[in-house]
C-alpha cells in the first residue's frame, strides 16, 4: 500500500514530552510502540493528554506546543520531516478520523467533493480524471456501508452516524497504513455507535490496518482494539490486553474508568459508585424520611402534604396518557405518544432511550416547561397547575437538574447566588427562612464543603463535577419532594460521573429524595435506579424493576438496546 | 455563614479596574475621554466664567459682528454678544439634550428590546411591528412633527429625539436577549420557578447592559447632531442658546456670505469635536466590553 519498505513499528513515540506555552505539560515522557497491523486504544479523561499525544504523530499540534523526544512514523522521524514530506505523509501513510463529524465536514460541499479532495491532493496520477475519482469515491462509500446516493448529499442531509462513516471513508481515501481515530463515536447514541464501531473494526480486520483509537470509554476501545493504554495527567498508567484491562484493572484510575461503564448484570455494580466503592442502599422506608428530617424551615403544611401523599397510595409523580406534539415546517411531530408512568416517593427511576425518543420532552412536560397537547401530570395526587402562581408553587416542589452544568449556571453569578436563586424567587425569607443558613445547608448536602470556600466562587473556577453539585444544591435549597435529572452525568468525566451518582444515592438515603433520571446509558440505570422505563419513538415500551428489565428484557427494542451496550460489544469481539 | 456580598463588591471593583486598564490602553478613546471631560467641566462652569448678564442684548456695549480681538477672542455676533460666551452657554443645552435624549432612547430601547426578545407569540409580533414602525419612519421628520406640535422648549426636543431614536437599540438588545435566553441557565431558572421579571432582571439585563452602555456613548453624538438640526431648523427653544440656534442665527443674518467666519465656524466645529469625542469613547468602550471586536 505505502511506498515504505520499512518493517519496524508503524508508529512509535520515544520518550515524548509535550509542553504548551502556558506551562501545562500535556504529555509527560511517554514511550509507546504500535507494531504494524496492531490495534491500540488510548483511554483517558479530558485533559489526560491522549489527543495531544496522538496528534503529534502527524505534527498536528497547536503552534505553542513544544515537543521533546521523537515520534516515528514508518521508522521516519516526524519532527525532522520537511513540510513537503509531511504533507505527502499526512493522509497517505496515516489518516485521522476526527472527533465530532458534525464540525469536521464542510457544510457547503457535497460528500463526493470532500472525499475527492483528498484524492486530488495525493493520488492525482492514480485517479487522473473526474470519472476515476468518482468511481473511487463510490467504492469508498461502499466500504463504509453507505449507499452511492450519499455521494451527492450535503452533510446536513446525513445523520450523525452517516457523517461519522463519511469521515471514515475520507480517512481511507488514500489507502493509509495507519488510521488514527479520535473519539469517533463520542457524540453518537449507543445504537449508532455500535454501527460505526462495527464498520471500523471490520475494515481494520479486512485490510490489516494499524489503528490507534482514542476514547474515554474503555468498553468501546475493548470492542475494537487488542490492546489498551490508559493515560492520566500525560503519563501512561496502565497498558495491557483489552480484556485484561477491562476485567482486571491494575491501576486505580483504570478501575474508575471501568466503573463508569458497569457490566449489566454484575451485582456488585448496583448502588456502588464513585471512588470509595461504597455501597449506598436505599432506606427501608424512604417515604418516611422527609418527615423525620430535622428541619426548622419545613412548615406544617408540608408535613401534612407528605402524610396526605402516603395516604393516596404512594405515587409522588404520575403521568396519565400524556401526548406532546410539535409543529415543525408545517408537519406535526408526535414527541410523546400516550405515555403514562408513576414514580413512588424516594424511588429512583431511570428513563432510558435513544436520542430523539422524546425523553427530554417528557421531562420538560413534567416540569411544566412544555405544554402537553393532551393528558395530565399529577404531582402528589393533584394535577399540575396551569396558571402562573400555581406553576410557581409547583416548581418549588419538583426540581430540575440539567445535562450540561457548565451552561446551566449563569457565568456571572457566584455559587452562593446560584444556590440562593430559588429561595429569592420564592421569597422564602418572608416565610422566615434564613437564606444564608439554607444555602450553607444545601451546599453541605451537595457535599461542597467547606461551604465558605465555594460560596464566593464563580462557576468558571469550578470543575465540571463541582458545577453539577452547585446545580443540585440549588435544587436542594428549595427542599423539593422530587428531582428530575436530564442526563445528569453525560457531559462529565468518568470518575466524576461516579461521584455525582453516589451523591444522588446518598440524597435518597439521607433525605428520602427520589429522582427521575433521564439517560441513554443503560449502565447508569443499572448503577443507581430502582426501576427502568424504556422509551422508544415517544412511547414507553417497557417498565419494570431494573433487574427484570435489564436481565430479562421482554420488548424487542430493549433487547436491541442491550445488545449494543459497549460492554456487550466487547464480549462479541 | 456571612453573606458574601462584600466578596461580590470586591469582584465588581476588580472587574471595573480591569475594564479601565483595558480602556486606558487605547489612546484614541483616552484622548476623547479627556477632551469630553474638559468640555463638560467648561459647560458646568459657564455661569461662573461668563455671567448670563453679559449675553443680555440690552446691555451689550460691543459693536456687532466685530472680528476676533483681545477683548473678544472669537469676535461678536450680530447682536454684539461675545461669540465665545454664547458658545459656552450653548454647550450646556447641546450636552444636556444629548445626554437626556440618549437616556430616554436607551431606557425605551432596552425595555422594548428585552420585551421583544422575551415574550413569544402575539405579544412579540405586536412589539416587533411597533419597533419596525419607528425604524422605517424617518426619525428627523417625526422629530420635526413632534417638536412643532408640542410646546416649545428643551423638554420637547429631548422627548422628540429620544422617542425617535430608540428603535436601533431595541433591535440590538432584542438580539442579545434571544442569545441569552437560549442558554440552559435560563431554563434552570424557570424550572426553579422564576417569572418574567426575575429572568429579565437577574439574567438578561446584566448581560445586555454592557452592550447598551457602549451603544449609549455612540448615541449621545447623534442626539447632539439631532438637537443642532432641530434648532437650526428653528424648532428649538428660542430663549436658550444652543449650537444649533447659533448656526441658525448665523444663517438668518447672512454671517457666512458676509464673511463673518467667526460666527459660523465655532459652533460647527464644536459639534464635530464633541460628536467625535463621544464616538472615540464609544468605540473604545465597545471593544473593551466586546472582546470579539478587538484586533479588527
Amino acid at each position: 500500500m505505502s511506498e515504505s519498505t520499512h518493517d519496524g513499528p508503524a508508529l512509535a513515540w520515544r520518550d515524548v514530552t509535550i509542553t504548551y506555552a502556558t506551562g501545562v505539560v500535556a504529555v509527560d515522557g511517554v514511550d509507546l510502540v504500535v507494531p504494524r497491523g496492531a490495534t491500540i486504544g488510548v483511554a483517558g479523561e479530558s485533559g489526560s493528554g491522549k489527543s495531544t499525544l496522538v496528534m503529534a504523530a502527524l505534527r498536528l499540534l497547536p503552534r505553542d506546543a513544544r515537543l521533546e523526544g521523537t515520534v516515528e512514523l514508518d521508522g521516519e522521524d516526524v519532527g525532522a520531516m520537511t513540510f513537503g514530506r509531511l504533507r505527502a505523509v499526512r493522509w497517505t501513510s496515516a489518516a485521522i478520523v476526527f472527533q465530532g463529524a458534525m464540525h469536521s465536514l464542510n457544510p457547503v460541499r457535497t460528500v463526493e467533493r470532500q472525499v475527492a479532495e483528498a484524492l486530488e491532493l495525493h493520488r492525482d496520477e492514480q485517479y487522473p480524471d473526474a470519472a476515476a475519482r468518482r468511481a473511487r469515491v463510490l467504492e469508498l462509500l461502499g466500504l463504509v456501508d453507505l449507499p452511492a446516493s450519499t455521494a451527492g448529499a450535503y452533510p446536513h442531509e446525513l445523520s450523525g452516524g452517516q457523517k461519522q462513516r463519511v469521515m471514515i471513508a475520507l480517512a481511507l481515501a488514500c489507502d493509509p497504513d495507519v488510521i488514527i481515530a479520535d473519539e469517533p463515536t463520542t457524540a453518537l447514541d449507543v445504537v449508532v455507535q455500535a454501527q460505526v464501531l462495527r464498520v471500523l473494526s471490520g475494515l481494520v480486520a479486512d485490510r490489516g490496518l494499524t489503528l490507534v483509537m482514542i476514547s474515554h470509554d474503555l468498553a468501546v476501545l475493548a470492542a475494537v482494539c487488542e490492546r489498551i493504554v490508559v493515560m492520566r495527567d500525560g503519563r501512561v498508567v496502565e497498558e495491557g490486553l483489552s480484556r485484561e484491562v477491562l476485567t482486571d484493572p491494575q491501576h486505580e484510575h483504570t478501575r474508575e474508568l471501568a466503573a463508569a461503564f458497569p457490566v449489566i448484570g454484575d451485582e456488585s455494580a448496583r448502588y456502588t459508585v464513585g471512588h470509595d466503592r461504597e455501597r449506598i442502599l436505599p432506606t427501608t422506608a424512604p417515604a418516611l424520611a422527609p418527615a423525620e428530617r430535622d428541619d426548622p424551615g419545613r412548615d406544617t403544611a408540608d408535613s401534612a402534604r407528605d402524610r396526605h401523599t402516603q395516604g393516596v397510595g404512594g405515587a409522588v409523580l404520575a403521568v396519565r396518557d400524556l401526548v406532546v406534539d410539535f409543529r415543525s415546517r408545517g408537519r406535526a411531530v408526535r414527541a410523546v405518544d400516550h405515555v403514562s408512568l408513576e414514580c413512588a416517593p424516594g424511588e429512583i427511576v431511570a428513563l432510558v432511550g435513544q436520542s430523539g425518543s422524546g425523553k427530554t420532552t417528557l421531562a420538560r412536560s413534567i416540569l411544566g416547561l412544555q405544554r402537553p397537547t393532551s393528558g395530565e401530570v399529577l404531582f402528589e395526587g393533584e394535577p399540575m397547575p396551569r396558571d402562573r402562581a400555581g406553576l410557581r408553587a409547583y416548581r418549588r416542589r419538583i426540581q430540575f437538574v440539567l445535562q450540561d452544568p457548565s451552561a446551566s449556571l449563569n457565568p456571572k453569578h457566584t455559587v452562593y447566588e446560584a444556590v440562593a436563586e430559588g429561595l429569592r424567587i420564592h421569597r422564602l425569607e418572608r416565610e422566615g427562612v434564613d437564606e444564608a443558613a439554607r444555602v450553607a445547608q444545601a451546599l453541605e448536602q451537595a457535599e461542597l464543603t467547606p461551604t465558605e470556600r465555594y460560596a464566593t466562587s464563580l462557576p468558571s473556577q469550578l470543575s465540571g463535577g463541582q458545577r453539577q453539585r452547585v446545580v443540585i444544591a440549588g435544587a436542594l435549597a428549595l427542599e423539593p419532594s422530587y428531582l428530575v435529572a436530564d442526563e445528569p452525568v453525560a457531559s462529565l468525566d468518568a470518575s466524576v460521573r461516579g461521584e455525582i451518582l453516589a451523591l444522588l444515592l446518598r440524597l435518597r438515603r439521607d433525605l428520602g429524595l427520589g429522582a427521575l433520571v433521564i439517560t441513554h446509558d443503560l449502565g447508569l440505570a443499572w448503577n443507581v435506579a430502582d426501576r427502568v422505563l424504556v422509551m422508544h419513538q415517544g412511547r414507553i415500551v417497557e417498565d419494570g424493576p431494573v433487574e427484570e428489565v435489564l436481565l430479562d428484557p421482554q420488548h424487542d427494542y430493549t433487547r436491541s438496546l442491550l445488545e449494543v451496550v459497549p460492554s456487550r460489544l466487547g464480549s462479541h469481539a | 455563614m456571612v453573606r458574601p456580598s462584600s466578596a461580590a463588591r470586591l469582584r465588581r471593583r476588580a472587574r471595573l479596574r480591569e475594564v479601565w486598564s483595558e480602556f486606558a490602553s487605547q489612546r484614541s478613546g483616552l484622548v476623547g475621554l479627556v477632551l469630553l471631560l474638559v468640555i463638560v467641566v467648561l459647560a458646568l462652569l459657564a455661569p461662573l466664567l461668563v455671567p448670563i448678564e453679559r449675553l443680555d442684548v440690552t446691555r451689550v456695549t460691543a459693536p456687532s459682528n466685530a472680528a476676533p480681538s483681545g477683548g473678544h477672542w472669537l469676535g461678536t455676533d450680530p447682536q454684539g454678544r461675545d461669540v465665545l460666551a454664547v458658545l459656552l452657554w450653548g454647550s450646556r443645552a447641546s450636552l444636556l439634550v444629548g445626554f437626556a435624549a440618549t437616556a430616554v432612547s436607551m431606557v425605551l430601547g432596552t425595555v422594548v428590546g428585552m420585551a421583544a426578545g422575551h415574550f413569544r407569540g402575539l405579544w412579540q409580533g405586536v412589539i416587533l411591528r411597533f419597533v419596525d414602525f419607528f425604524l422605517v419612519v424617518p426619525s428627523l421628520m417625526l422629530a420635526i412633527v413632534l417638536s412643532s406640535v408640542l410646546s416649545r422648549g428643551l423638554g420637547t426636543i429631548i422627548l422628540a429625539i429620544g422617542v425617535t431614536s430608540w428603535a436601533q437599540t431595541a433591535r440590538i438588545v432584542r438580539a442579545q436577549t434571544l442569545t441569552i435566553e437560549s442558554r440552559p441557565y435560563i431554563e434552570r431558572s424557570i424550572a426553579l420557578g422564576a417569572g418574567d421579571v426575575h429572568v429579565l432582571g437577574r439574567h438578561v439585563l446584566p448581560s445586555v447592559m454592557p452592550l447598551v452602555l457602549a451603544n449609549t456613548t455612540l448615541a449621545v453624538g447623534s442626539a447632539i447632531i439631532a438637537e443642532s438640526t432641530l434648532s437650526f431648523l428653528g424648532l428649538g427653544d428660542p430663549t436658550t442658546f444652543s449650537w444649533g440656534s447659533m448656526l441658525k442665527s448665523a444663517l438668518d443674518t447672512g454671517a457666512a456670505t458676509a464673511g463673518y467666519w467667526w460666527y459660523v465656524l465655532p459652533p460647527g466645529l464644536a459639534i464635530v469635536v464633541v460628536v467625535l469625542c463621544f464616538t472615540l469613547v464609544g468605540r473604545a468602550l465597545e471593544s473593551v466590553l466586546n472582546p470579539t471586536l478587538r484586533s479588527r
